[in-house]
Order: C-alpha cells, then sequence, then structure tokens
C-alpha cells in the first residue's frame, strides 16, 4: 500500500511535469486566433488532438518501452513509484486520444444502481447465472484481482453498495488478446460502465459477469489501499454505521486527517461510512425544515453582507462592495432581519443557513458554520423550550430509533457515554443553581461594581481564570461553565439569564435583572440559544448602550447597536419567542463527531505550506474537546 | 406637555436618542401607570383571522354565533379604527388576513372600553377574545369581550389609502412595506413555496442536499470579480464565491441579437468552448460544448452541461482563463499608472490562481455527469410578476443614506 505522503508528493511532482507539456503545446501548435465563436472548425480539434501527439511523442518515441500499464498485472503496480504510476496512466490516456478514442464517453445508461442490484439479486443461490437477463451497472472499481489473464474479478463500488464483477474472456465481446489487453489497462478507482448478466459465484458472492465492460472515466492516481491480511474479514462484517452508533475512525482504509479534509472525495471513496455522516447531516436539516414548515414557520432568506454585524456578539469578517464603494460586515447572526419581518407581520419565520465568525479555527470552531434561527410571534421562551424538546427529540427517535445516543465524549481510547434524549429535559435556573453548586451569595444588582468584586473574587477561590477584561458578564460566563455546563451530559436548558449577558432578550417578568432566556446544553456544549425577545425600543437601546460600555472596558465581543433594528422595534414587534440552534454542533453529537470538520464536506483548513502546520493541526486534533474551546459563540 | 411626559422625553434626551413620537411613549407610560404592559410576553389564539373567514363563511348578515365554540381569541396588528359613543370597529391583520373587532361598550369588561378609546391605536398589535357576529353590513367580525394591547406602536404606519409608494423606503424598510402592502408578504411565501418545491423534486430524484464553503482560498473563476476578506487567526486573504455562469454570457456575442426574442422557455444549446471552460466537448459538433441555458421571457434561467471530466482538456482551459484574466490585469495596472480613475481600475486587480485542487479530484476519476444551475431570484421574479429583484430580495443591498 503506497503512503499517502507519496500520493502527495507525487500530486506535486506532477504539475511541474503536467504544466510544461501543455505550455509546451501551445507553442508548437497555436491556435487560431481572433476566430468568432462559431468559427470553430475540424481543424481545431485536429490541432487538439496534434497536441496530444506531443505527449505521445514524448513518451512512446523517447525510446522508453511502451506503457507498463499495458503490460503489468494488478499486482506489479503495487510497487510502483505513485510519480511513475502517474506517468503511466498519463501515456496511456494519450495513447487513447491519438488512436482517436475518447477515453472519457459522455453517457452511460445504468439500468439499475449498484444498492438496487444487491436488493434485486441477493436472494440468488450460488452457482447461479441468469445468463438472459441483462443489466447495465456503473461505479467505481475498488479491487482488482487476477486469477489468470483470462479472468479478473474486481469490486464495483457505488451508492454505498458493492458487487463483484467477475469478467470471464469466454463471456467477453472482445477476443482473447483484446480481452487480457484491455483489462490489464483497467485500474484500481477507474470508473466504469458495465452491461452482463446477475449472478452468483460458487462462493456464493453476488456478481455481475460482463459482456460489455467500458471505462467511463480513469483514475490517474494510485488509489490508498486496505491492508490484506486477517484483518480484512472482520472489516467486512462490520455492521453499516447509523446515527446514534459510535464511530471508529481508526478503522477507516484512509485515517490520515489532512488527506481526509483536503481531499474529502478521497476520504468518500474510501471509507463508505464517511457518505453516511453526510446524509445524517442532510436528514437532520431536512428534519428541522419540515418540523417547522408543518407549523406554519415561513422559510425566508436574509442578507448575508450587512453594514452592521449586528444580532450577536463575535468580531465579523470585512469586504468591500466595488460599485457602491461600501464597507460590508459578512453576517455573524440572522437574528435581527428575521425580527423585522416579524414586525412586518410574517408571524413565524426562519432562516437555515451560513453565519460567519472571524475566529480562530479548532474542533468547535469553523470560520462559517450553519444555523438554524426560529421566530415565533406571540410564543414566549416556555413555549420554545417545549418546541425544542419536541424537535430534538422527535429528531433523534427518527434518525436512531430511540431517545439515546452513543457518543466519545472522551476520546477514541475510552468507551462512548450514552446521552439520552428523552424529553422532559432538565432544566436548571442559572443564578440560583450558580449560588447553590458554588455556595456562593451574588449581589442582587448584578451590573453593580460590587457584583463585579465579588465574582472576581469568586473565580479567584475556585481558581476558574479568566483572562481580561474581567466584565461582570465574562466572570459569571466562566463560573456558569465550571459549575453548571460541566454538568449538563444529557440535554438540559440553563434558564433566566441576566439583563447583562443578554441583550435582545427581554427582562424576566418576575426576576429582576434577569431575563426569559435560555441555553440548550448537551455533552457540556451549547446547542441552542433562546429567548423572549425583548420588544421595547427604549429598553432595547438602553441594553446597547450598555454594551457599549463594555466594548469601550475593551470586550470587543459587545454587541454593537443598530440604528435600523431599533427603528422597526418602534413600529412594534409582538410578542415573539425567538431560537437558534448550531446545526453543525447537532450533527457532530448524533454522527459521533468530536471535531466539527467531521461533518463539514470541506472545512476550512490553515495553509500547508507552512511547515508548523500540520503538527499544529495534529495537536489540536487528538485532543478531546476541552473547556477552554467550547465558549464564546452565542448562537444567536 | 405635562410633567410626566416631559419626564419620559428627558430619559431618552439623557441616553442621546430621540427618535420617537413623545406621544406615543406618553401612552406607553400611562399604560404603565394604569397597571397594563405595553409589552405583554405572550398571547394564545384559538384562531386566524383567515381561519374564522373560513369557518363562518355562511354566517349570514346580523347573524351571531355564540355558543362555547364560537368563543375565539386572535391576535395581530390595528390597521383601521373608527370609535363613536359607545361603539368602536377596529381592523385586525394578522399574517393570514384580516378581521373586524366589534367593540360595544357593554360587552367589554369594566374599564376597557375606555381604555380601548384612548390608548389603542392604529399601528397596535393586540389581542382579542369574544364571540362571532356578522354586521348587517356583512363583516365578519369578532364581538370582543377583553382585549390586551400586546405591543405597542410607537410610531404612525403610512397612510392606508396611498399606502408606501417611496420606491426606496420600501426595501430600506420591509416591515413598513409589508406592513402597508400585504401583498408584498405574497412574494416571500411564493419564493419558499418555489425553493421547497425544488427541493422537493431533487430530493424525490435521489439528490442529497449539501453545503460547500462560501469563503475560498482561492478566486474560483476569472470571469467575475469576487468580494475579498480577510482571516484574522489565518492571516490569509479569502474570496467569497461566485456564480459562474451569469458572468460568462456577457463574453457571448450572439446572445446579444437572440436572448431578447426568447419569450417562451427555450433552452438555446451548444455553446461553444471558449465561453464554456467546465463543459464537456460535444461529442458530435467540433468546437461546441454539450451546454444549454434556459431563457425566459428573455433572460437568462439556468445553465447546464454535461459537465468535463478530462483532467487534462481542464488543465488547458483553466489556464487559458488565467492568462486572459492576468492580461486584463496588467492591462489595467498600466492604465492605472496612468489614469487616477482608482475604482474603475481596481475592478480586476485580484489575484486568480489555476484551482489544483480540483484538477487533482479529477485526475481521481469523475463519472459521467451533468450538472445545472437555476438563478432562483430571477425565477422567483418570473412567477411572481416582479420587474426588479429588489422586489424578490426581503433586504436587497442599498446605497448608504446620506
Amino acid at each position: 500500500m503506497p503512503s499517502l505522503d507519496k500520493i502527495k508528493r507525487g500530486c506535486k511532482t506532477r504539475q511541474t511535469f503536467q504544466e510544461s507539456p501543455t505550455e509546451f503545446c501551445n507553442k508548437r501548435e497555436p491556435k487560431p486566433n481572433g476566430h468568432g465563436p462559431y468559427e470553430v472548425n475540424q481543424r481545431e480539434v485536429q490541432n487538439k488532438k496534434g497536441s496530444l501527439s506531443y505527449y505521445y511523442n514524448k513518451f512512446f518515441a523517447s525510446g522508453r518501452s511502451r506503457p507498463q500499464a499495458q503490460k503489468s498485472s494488478a499486482a506489479e503496480d503495487e510497487g510502483m513509484d505513485p510519480t511513475q504510476y502517474y506517468e503511466n496512466r498519463l501515456k496511456a490516456l494519450a495513447a487513447q486520444k491519438v488512436a482517436g478514442n475518447n477515453p472519457y464517453p459522455h453517457k452511460f445508461a445504468a439500468s439499475l444502481t449498484i444498492p438496487d442490484y444487491v436488493k434485486k439479486y441477493e436472494s440468488l443461490n450460488s452457482g447461479d447465472h441468469l445468463e438472459d437477463v441483462e443489466e447495465r451497472l456503473a461505479g467505481r472499481l475498488m479491487n482488482k484481482r487476477s486469477s489468470s489473464a483470462k479472468l479478473f474479478f474486481y469490486d464495483l463500488h457505488g451508492g454505498g453498495a458493492k458487487v463483484q464483477v467477475m469478467t470471464d474472456a469466454r463471456k467477453s465481446n472482445l477476443d482473447e488478446e483484446e480481452f487480457t489487453k484491455f483489462h490489464s489497462s483497467v485500474k484500481r478507482g477507474d470508473i466504469v460502465g458495465i452491461i452482463g448478466f446477475p449472478g452468483k459465484s460458487k462462493r456464493g458472492e453476488l456478481s455481475i459477469f460482463p459482456k460489455t465492460f467500458i471505462v467511463l472515466s480513469h483514475c490517474l492516481h494510485m488509489m490508498p489501499r486496505q491492508k490484506i491480511g486477517p484483518g480484512s474479514d472482520s472489516a467486512k462484517k462490520t455492521d453499516v454505521w447509523v446515527p446514534g452508533d459510535g464511530r471508529n475512525l481508526e478503522a477507516y482504509i484512509l485515517k490520515d486527517q489532512e488527506t481526509r479534509y483536503r481531499q474529502r472525495y478521497l476520504d468518500l471513496m474510501l471509507n463508505m461510512e464517511v457518505r453516511e455522516i453526510f446524509k445524517t447531516r442532510a436528514k437532520i436539516i431536512s428534519y428541522i425544515r419540515s418540523f417547522l414548515d408543518q407549523r406554519d414557520f415561513l422559510e425566508v432568506e436574509t442578507p448575508m453582507m450587512n453594514m452592521i454585524a449586528g444580532g450577536a456578539a463575535a468580531r465579523p469578517f470585512v469586504t468591500h462592495h466595488n460599485d457602491l464603494n461600501m464597507k460590508l460586515f459578512m453576517r455573524i447572526a440572522p437574528e435581527l432581519y428575521l425580527k423585522e419581518l416579524v414586525v412586518g407581520g410574517l408571524e413565524r419565520v426562519y432562516e437555515i443557513g451560513k453565519q460567519f465568525r472571524n475566529e480562530g479555527i479548532d474542533l468547535t470552531h469553523n470560520p462559517e458554520f450553519t444555523t438554524c434561527e426560529f421566530y415565533m410571534a406571540f410564543a414566549d421562551y416556555n413555549d420554545v423550550m417545549e418546541l425544542t424538546e419536541e424537535m430534538l427529540s422527535g429528531m433523534v427517535k427518527e434518525l436512531t430509533g430511540g431517545y439515546k445516543i452513543k457518543y466519545h465524549a472522551n476520546g477514541s481510547d475510552s468507551d462512548p457515554i450514552e446521552i439520552d434524549f428523552t424529553p422532559p429535559f432538565r432544566r436548571i435556573d442559572m443564578i440560583e443553581e450558580l449560588e447553590k453548586m458554588a455556595n456562593i451569595s451574588i449581589p442582587k444588582d448584578l451590573s453593580s461594581e460590587e457584583t463585579n468584586k465579588y465574582l472576581a473574587a469568586a473565580c479567584v477561590k475556585f481558581d476558574i481564570k479568566c483572562p481580561p477584561p474581567q466584565t461582570t458578564t465574562r466572570l459569571l460566563d466562566k463560573l456558569v461553565g465550571h459549575f453548571l455546563e460541566e454538568t449538563c451530559i444529557n440535554p438540559t436548558f440553563i434558564i433566566n439569564h441576566p439583563e447583562i449577558m443578554s441583550p435582545l432578550a427581554k427582562w424576566h417578568r418576575s426576576k429582576p435583572g434577569l431575563t426569559e432566556r435560555f441555553e440548550l446544553f448537551i455533552n457540556k456544549h451549547e446547542l441552542c440559544n433562546a429567548y423572549t425577545e425583548l420588544n421595547d425600543p427604549v429598553v432595547q437601546r438602553q441594553r446597547f448602550a450598555d454594551q457599549l460600555k463594555d466594548r469601550q472596558s475593551g470586550d470587543d465581543e459587545a454587541m454593537a447597536l443598530d440604528e435600523t433594528f431599533c427603528t422597526a422595534l418602534e413600529y412594534g414587534l409582538p410578542p415573539t419567542g425567538g431560537w437558534g440552534l448550531g446545526i453543525d454542533r447537532l450533527a457532530m453529537l448524533l454522527t459521533d463527531s468530536q471535531n466539527i470538520k467531521e461533518v463539514l464536506l470541506f472545512p476550512a483548513m490553515k495553509p500547508q505550506d507552512e511547515p508548523s502546520t500540520k503538527d499544529s493541526n495534529k495537536k489540536t486534533q487528538d485532543e478531546p474537546p476541552s473547556e477552554e474551546l467550547k465558549k464564546n459563540v452565542t448562537l444567536s | 406637555m405635562n410633567d410626566e411626559n416631559k419626564e419620559f422625553a428627558e430619559i431618552f434626551d439623557n441616553g442621546g436618542f430621540i427618535t420617537v413620537g413623545a406621544f406615543s411613549l406618553y401612552k406607553v407610560q400611562e399604560l404603565r401607570s394604569n397597571g397594563l404592559d405595553p409589552y405583554a410576553y405572550k398571547w394564545d389564539r384559538t384562531h386566524t383571522a383567515n381561519q374564522l373567514q373560513e369557518i363562518y363563511r355562511n354566517l349570514g348578515n346580523g347573524e351571531e354565533s355564540n355558543s362555547e365554540s364560537d368563543y375565539v381569541s386572535i391576535a395581530g396588528r390595528i390597521v383601521a379604527r373608527r370609535a363613536f359613543g359607545k361603539l368602536a370597529f377596529m381592523t385586525l391583520r394578522d399574517d393570514s388576513g384580516t378581521i373586524q373587532l366589534y367593540c360595544e361598550k357593554e360587552r367589554l369588561l369594566s374599564g376597557q372600553f375606555e381604555q380601548l378609546k384612548t390608548l389603542v391605536d392604529i399601528g397596535d398589535i393586540l389581542g382579542a377574545r369574544g364571540s362571532i357576529k356578522r354586521t348587517e353590513k356583512g363583516e365578519l367580525s369578532v364581538c370582543v369581550n377583553s382585549f390586551s394591547i400586546l405591543t405597542k406602536s410607537l410610531l404612525p404606519l403610512p397612510d392606508k389609502y396611498h399606502g408606501l409608494t417611496d420606491i426606496d423606503k420600501r426595501y430600506r424598510q420591509r416591515y413598513v412595506d409589508m406592513i402597508a402592502n400585504p401583498e408584498v408578504a405574497d412574494i416571500f411565501r411564493k419564493r419558499a413555496k418555489i425553493i421547497s418545491e425544488i427541493r422537493k423534486t431533487v430530493e424525490s430524484a435521489g439528490f442529497v442536499e449539501v453545503e460547500t464553503p462560501v469563503l475560498q482560498g482561492a478566486a474560483g473563476g476569472a470571469e467575475a470579480r469576487p468580494f475579498i476578506t480577510y482571516h484574522n487567526s489565518l492571516g490569509q486573504d479569502l474570496y467569497l464565491r461566485i456564480a459562474t455562469e451569469l458572468h460568462l454570457k456577457r463574453m457571448l456575442v450572439f446572445e446579444i441579437v437572440v436572448e431578447p426574442k426568447l419569450m417562451q422557455p427555450t433552452f438555446v444549446l451548444d455553446y461553444p468552448i471558449e465561453i464554456s471552460p467546465l463543459a464537456k466537448p460535444h461529442r458530435r459538433h467540433a468546437g461546441l460544448t454539450e451546454r444549454f441555458e434556459l431563457f425566459i421571457c428573455g433572460r437568462e434561467m439556468a445553465n447546464a452541461f454535461s459537465e468535463l471530466t478530462d483532467p487534462l482538456d481542464q488543465r488547458e482551459r483553466l489556464e487559458e482563463q488565467v492568462k486572459q484574466h492576468n492580461k486584463k490585469k496588467a492591462a489595467v495596472v498600466s492604465e492605472m499608472s496612468r489614469a487616477e480613475d482608482e475604482n474603475e481600475s481596481a475592478d480586476d486587480s485580484y489575484n486568480v490562481t489555476l484551482d489544483e485542487d480540483f484538477l487533482t479530484a479529477l485526475e481521481y476519476g469523475m463519472p459521467p455527469a451533468s450538472g445545472m444551475g437555476l438563478g432562483i431570484d430571477r425565477l422567483v421574479m418570473l412567477l411572481t410578476n416582479s420587474a426588479s429583484i429588489r422586489d424578490v430580495i426581503a433586504f436587497p443591498v442599498l446605497k448608504t443614506l446620506q
């Protein structure tokens, strides 16, 4: 099995190799210049082919032997240098083009998918051959074995299933010599179309027996391979992963995280489970959507670029609109726009979409991430808590069949923990519970200097670090993180946050200084943030003014005043319950992922060229989620 | 201005914000001093206005329904109001439609009629309970027994009869637009429905919905100016993804002639290779690609092709694109050294690099595939009879107000 480092090196070598011939071709065979779009004629195509003949000449006429691929069997390729392998494949391709063949056919119509084929024929008996039936399958060859020059076996993968291809020279439309030559050129990783009949081998393996075998697309690189050995049998027997199950990344064929995330297509090709992860992500989103649609919520789209990054407290991305010559911020939350729509009379709205935060990349943070926010007129946070329970427990039930999931909260080496989504979820009153757990008594006026000093002293007492600025908000946040969030394994609502922490939440109807807000924590991580929306414009302006004070004292995560939004409130926002959910984090939970990159198809990666990158990445990825990494994202 | 009112105005003065009508603020104050909450926490409603209109469609003029099941609760914004001695009519509008509130002094809880007359204004959001009646004039009404001001509006709504005609304000304050012109909300309902139907169609055909990055390390294509931003902790410029298809067609000469004539849905087929860098060469016609664009009403709606899967061909085409871009960029730079118009010249000064990652992916083999892109805003414009793209985007980007 070639190491992936080698493959990557191979890519780089390929680049220098590849760029020059193309350039050279262009020089040697200049394309006619200045023609209109319809003047392109046959001549140019011949020129193109001519330019391909350059490849041919370069490799075939230079005294080297004919491409090794044409002679070698599958086994011979194994020891080959990846660069050599790649070059050989290019030569074979060039040769095909020179011969006037199109190595990339336009279309192959499959009669059914591979999973459907398996379903249709898995009940055949060993040795059955349905020679009168014709089926057409397409997929990627992930394994190649030959027992003789007249008999080749392949594994054909597609749609998450596989079937054996048993290619017998006697059943083929080709003569024997052609057959052998053709099949030596077919490589693991190639995408093929097969027309043949179904059957089962004597050993009981469901197969297709090709009459026609067409390569549709070529894999020019050597693919990483699963080691064949005593372990391979047990690997085969592994049950298919379903949401709620624990995962074992160590069992993956392609393990290298850098490669898995940077070349996701390899991850998807080689690690069968990965497609299920992303299907699960799609199902989660689809469940949320239909849950809200059924309750008459309207899905809307609000701007991703704003003049003010409002609705949350986070560092935004800045960009510039050329035409308008205007500075714009990428949104950090859709909240203010959605509430403006409720003012406009859309009583139930939601948006599922990307938010952007210009912050570090780690196990639970990606610069762009997906949230769902909904706003529901005439409802309060109690109603929204019930909806949350209903949505999440219902989703887990639908995806997993039960309310309990397995999650490797303590790393892959430890046993997974069980998280129980059975409703109702536990509710804990933030300040009350904090006082009880820490055995402290916080002064009633939370915005006072006295409280700030008291909390700073408490942090010192319990050895809880709070880097400056030590605003009351930040101190409380650290204490709550330490004493309360740590206890939230099963879904738990932490409720009734202080006003100073919650500039967009409505003051509590009966508890002075507090708001009607909840955060949902699962496995110590914040999943949801919701509240009875503050709709008094006078109070809202005051809260923004207070935030400004925090900002001036150095907390750059304090919220900015949005005048447009305050004006909208003056037209009257009905009593409204609002809610935000971090979809990536939910997807992480339901797919037993400890790294957010596992649930993002193309996660943001540090630039590859920095020599320190790989090491520092590894470090982050190997660590279990830590307290430090978790905070500072407020979802809504 | 009485003392209370003055005091209130001063509160705002201290905060540095005076944008709110002092009179409305006075009413807020008065509500509070009467023990009423101008910003209620919640309201349980039994029906929407439209549900009532449906249920009582057959109720005759002058008839009342006041059995227990006819005791309903509704909520919405007051958009019209007429008060007489012991009778007041209000029109309440919610998400679904409108219904009249029939407010008779004797039927209301004690004191509420006075409150209604003095404290409730057009624009306020109200919750009301009562039984059902159709007036002699045929207006379905809720005979109000009790009501509650849920949210006090502080600003006057646009004139009822003339509506909101200031186009700029319609886009800048979409919520005012929606309050004044209820049909605006229908556009966004249709928009949601259109997207939902597209989603259903592709899902039922077995497609999986995915999310790909908006922020990218390299500018995606050479045909459109990207937005550029900067990631602090990576210390790296990032580009916002662009849709290529809309920009490509600018380069297409013949379209300018053909496009405006294509009123009925029409596929224009097989575009030249030069303007289709990601499309597969046509299987029969040299120099062309297997590509189509869908035109409706003279506008491009969709762009699709057999995807180019040959990594060598793809590399050549992308290299050509980069070359063209750099040529243009070089021209712009030399222009810039002469001219002073910086805004114009900055347009093409961004870098376009060859997308090696994409090419490497193709080298691992992509099956024959076709792809389609659809401009949803344009489709919504077409299906909602909207002349401007701003009509189908809830919050369009606008110039800064001076």
